[in-house]
């Protein structure tokens, strides 16, 4: 009875740990839980994750949600991981915890409330709120702006000038993605002035190819409905 | 040139830093930085932390900020802290992980809305907002029923049932002590159906006192001066 790792491939968190095992020769089975059809709130999967959420992870009898903690766990767990993606080295680690931590209130809160009020919304059956979208807006642009000075400074590859991904690496690039399913113009306004992470973006995807491209397929598929949903609107008005 | 904390006691997670650091015998040094007076923003503090938050560690050349990966990095580095702390047992500290990690948009966003937008604001100059403190409530309500019952199901006397404290009871009971700051009769309000979330940071104050009250001493301080303002200002209505 091995890994299992319950996930919808729309979440950002899931997709990283998805990416993640792949990335090192972890073998899980991965559980679908279709979050537009309200699966995380089934009885069956409460007794997996009391917050009802994704991603969350059963190891033999072993329970574990936040992606955070699953990623240290199955870093610190299997043998096959690569120190890079969570050092063994103290301050190497504590300063990839100290992004993890940061990521939560800033890029995360951020990006998630603008990509869920400014277009994933009706996707789950709510409306769009372009007020609440604009208040995420801002706290995502600030938080980019963090993210290339303190982070990515200089000719850094990844985040704190390593030569190689981390896990905050992951976390925080599969996070931006989310902002492929927004319209085409907005996104390209929003990460044109930011070359420092555009390039990084790219580093991570090559660092995890095939892998990262195979797991966001679902989110170029979720692109496109919203987009054509948005032109049918558009048509109509 | 040991270790340096950079703190506010007024602020939740300093507060967390500094109790942890006593109860484990920690030589440092405090460094008092007056969130009141501005001084999270002054060029020098900038130097040792560019997010311009408090707290901070300066261990040798070494710096780092969020709380939650300081008190991961204290745990694993000095060899005076006891085990219970952080355990080095992976599934038990993978647990731990998890609840550090859902405190940040969860127990703390919550919390902090509410009590910054219903008492504290006037202090950093900033009005009141009767709005956003009543959603802060809503999720901090939800947050202590959550705590409640994953957390300290049955008998427990710290969170996952453990026999000692860990830092994530620290750090989530250090966040819940800043209710201390609003009208007393709301903090009862909100407080008075959870006896046991009352037990349990009754439990915590316990095994972490003297330092517990002794840091706490300066929220006593401003609730008095914020209980004083709101009485003069209700005889007038």
């Amino acid at each position: 009875m091995g890994l299992k790792v319950y996930a919808d491939r729309t979440s950002q968190p899931s997709r990283t740990i998805i990416i993640f095992c792949k990335m090192n020769q972890i073998d899980f089975e991965e559980v679908k839980i279709d979050l537009s059809k309200g699966q995380h709130r089934t009885p069956e999967f409460e007794k997996i994750n009391p917050m009802k959420k994704v991603p969350a992870i059963v190891d033999g009898r072993f329970k574990l949600f936040e992606s955070h903690a699953i990623l240290r766990y199955l870093a610190c767990s299997f043998p096959s991981v690569s120190d890079h993606w969570y050092p063994n080295d103290l301050t190497s680690r504590a300063k990839i915890d100290s992004i993890l931590d940061w990521h939560h209130a800033n890029l995360r809160q951020g990006a998630g409330t603008y990509v869920f009020h400014g277009a994933m919304a009706p996707a789950f059956g709510l409306p769009l709120n372009a007020q609440v979208a604009e208040q995420g807006k801002k706290l995502m642009l600030s938080s980019l702006s963090k993210i290339e000075l303190f982070w990515l400074r200089g000719d850094s590859r990844f985040l704190l000038g390593n030569s190689q991904p981390s896990i905050a690496d992951l976390s925080l690039v599969c996070e931006l993605m989310e902002l492929e399913v927004v319209d085409s113009e907005e996104r390209e306004r929003i990460l044109e002035p930011h070359q420092k992470i555009r390039d990084w973006m790219e580093n991570v995807k090559r660092a995890t190819h095939p892998h990262f491209l195979e797991v966001h397929g679902i989110l170029y598929e979720l692109k496109a409905r919203l987009e054509s949903r948005r032109n049918k609107v558009s048509t109509n008005l | 040139m040991g270790l340096k904390v950079y703190a506010d006691r007024m602020s939740q997670p300093s507060r967390a830093i500094i109790i942890f650091c006593k109860m484990n015998r920690i030589d440092f040094e405090e460094v008092r930085i007056d969130i009141s007076k501005g001084q999270h923003r002054t060029p020098e503090f900038e130097k040792i932390n560019p997010m311009k938050q408090v707290p901070a560690i300066v261990d040798g050349k070494f710096k780092l900020f969020e709380s939650h990966a300081i008190l991961r990095y204290l745990a694993c580095f000095f060899p005076s802290v006891s085990d219970h702390w952080y355990p080095n047992d992976l599934t038990s500290r993978a647990k731990i992980d998890s609840i550090l990690d859902w405190h940040h948009a969860n127990l703390r966003r919550g919390a902090m809305t509410y009590v910054f937008n219903s008492a504290l604001a006037p202090a950093l100059g900033f009005p009141l907002n009767a709005q956003a403190a009543e959603e802060g409530k809503k999720l901090l309500s939800s947050s202590i029923s959550k705590i409640k019952s994953f957390w300290l199901k049955g008998n427990s006397r710290f969170l996952l049932g453990n026999a000692q404290p860990s830092i994530a009871d620290l750090s989530l009971v250090c966040e819940l002590m800043q209710l201390e700051v609003v009208d007393s009769e709301e903090r009862q309000r909100i407080l008075e159906p959870h006896q046991e979330i009352r037990d349990w940071m009754e439990n915590v104050k316990r095994a972490t006192n003297p330092h517990f009250l002794e840091v706490h001493g300066i929220l006593y301080k401003v609730k008095a001066r914020l209980e004083s303002r709101r009485n003069r200002v209700s005889p007038k209505l």
